[in-house]
């Protein structure tokens, strides 16, 4: 229990110094470099906040674009949308409009095929009707019916007008002027004279008169003034009827 | 008393084992503390970092429940006290040495270490004046209970560590001479307890004085504070 002062002092100075060394050897470097890597894990932190902070305003940039393409996708979907309706309308407007052409240019040509066909049916039925009247008219020509239609020309050659008249007298002032009478049957000698006779009354003067016949005449009269021709006979009527018939429709 | 006895002298001062056995403590904690903390690493810590750092951590922390806003201050002196007065108690388990801490003389001047560091950081934290203030609050009456408290609070100190530890010699001794050489076994390992409970004691009992201290100061400030705000 005694005290020995030496050891007392002694001890206190051993135990400042004793403070010291390890203030100097342990507590400084071990608190520093705790305190480093406090530091580290600080900063490592502080980096990984920041970089969340940076992802949270990429992820936020990211969505924002990502809105806005779809608002520039919807936008470009309706003007795409409008742009195929009105192109579909147009096309649709031009298809119709040649669908329309193509009926008329059909129509046209159905009625114009129609046509040939009528005119063709109508044709070969004029014909039909010509061969008919033909066969039926040369079964009933005879002196008697022929003579009966020299009647009837010399009737009409009188009622002529004074327009075709004084055209057939300035054809007949050629004084070589020949006025040829075809008929299907042999005219005698009073039909000759009555037809010689009408000519030069109302031609003005006397003209020379051929006669022939034609059987192909079938019945009638055929008078020939230069380039006029008077007749009455059932070839020249039929083709005439046919001719007209064609006339018309063509 | 073995302790006492001189080993060499150095003109008119004796030096004991005490001092010489001190020395060799300070030597190995130097030593051993300047070879771990040559390379310490900042990434990877070896074992022998880990542990150190693990030990000074252990000291902060307990430094923090106590004063949390100043364990970093007292960190150097309350570890010191804790790993000096450890090993020194620890250091009579082997065979030769003696404990410093069995010697009233190295309790003492650690009890007064102690005693004046509760001072020095009381006066450092609140200044000369505010700090001998407070031995006369709440009353002056009471300044000679507050001098006798500090003193036999100080004589306490020295005594506990040094009876507490010359009593586990003395026990590790008597049993070794009369039961043999492996009964006192159970006994060392009680004296191993026993040394490191003591050193905390020890530490602890220093860090609330000091804490003591300083709070008185900061709790007077306050209350200073708290009067002059509800002045009108």
């Amino acid at each position: 229990m005694n005290i020995d002062w030496t050891t007392f002092g002694l001890e206190i100075v051993n135990f400042l110094a004793l403070l010291w060394i390890l203030k100097r050897f342990l507590y400084k470097p071990v608190l520093e470099t705790l305190a480093q890597r406090r530091a580290g894990i600080d900063k490592t932190l502080s980096e990984a906040r920041e970089g969340e902070i940076k992802a949270q305003g990429l992820q936020a940039q990211y969505e924002s674009r990502l809105a806005d393409w779809g608002k520039e996708r919807a936008k470009a979907r309706s003007e795409l949308d409008t742009e195929i309706a009105l192109e579909r309308s147009r096309q649709m407007q031009s298809l119709a409009k040649e669908l329309a052409e193509e009926r008329a240019r059909n129509a046209a040509v159905d009625a114009h095929w129609q046509q040939e066909m009528q005119r063709e049916m109508e044709t070969a039925a004029l014909l039909q009707a010509q061969q008919f009247a033909t066969k039926l008219l040369g079964r009933l020509a005879s002196p008697t019916l022929e003579s009966r239609m020299v009647d009837l020309l010399l009737e009409d050659w009188a009622k002529l007008p004074d327009q075709q008249i004084s055209g057939l007298r300035a054809a007949a002032e050629d004084p070589a002027l020949a006025v040829r009478v075809s008929s299907a049957f042999p005219l005698d000698e009073v039909q000759r004279g009555r037809i010689i006779e009408a000519l030069n009354h109302r031609l003005g003067r006397p003209v020379e008169v051929l006669f022939e016949e034609l059987p192909g005449l079938l019945a009638g009269l055929r008078i020939s003034v230069g380039a006029w021709q008077l007749h009455l006979n059932f070839t020249d009527e039929l083709a005439s009827f046919a001719a007209g018939a064609n006339h018309v429709d063509g | 008393m073995e302790a006492l006895s001189v080993i060499f002298s150095i003109g008119p001062f004796g030096i004991t084992r005490t001092v010489v056995t001190t020395w060799g403590i300070m030597l190995v904690l130097g030593v051993g503390s300047w070879l771990a903390t040559r390379r310490l690493a900042v990434e990877q810590p070896g074992i022998i970092q880990a542990a150190l750092e693990g030990v000074v951590q252990a000291i902060e922390s307990a430094i923090a429940t106590v004063l949390p806003e100043r364990s970093t201050l007292l960190l150097p002196f309350v570890g010191t006290l804790w790993l000096f007065v450890a090993i020194a108690n620890l250091i009579g388990l082997v065979p030769g040495l003696h404990a410093p801490t069995g010697d009233l003389s190295t309790t003492a001047a650690l009890a007064i270490v102690v005693f004046l560091s509760v001072h020095w950081y009381g006066i450092r934290s609140a200044g000369l004046r505010a700090y001998l203030r407070h031995y006369l609050s709440p009353s002056p009456v009471l300044l000679p209970f507050h001098v006798l408290g500090e003193f036999s609070r100080t004589l306490a100190l020295a005594v506990r560590l040094f009876g507490n530890i010359m009593s586990l010699e003395m026990a590790a001794l008597l049993v070794l001479l009369v039961a043999g050489l492996l009964v006192p076994v159970p006994v060392l390992m009680l004296h191993v307890i026993e040394a490191l409970v003591q050193a905390y004691i020890f530490g602890m009992l220093a860090l609330i004085y000091i804490a003591g201290g300083m709070q008185s100061q900061a709790e007077q400030a306050s209350t200073q504070t708290n009067k002059n705000g509800n002045t009108p």
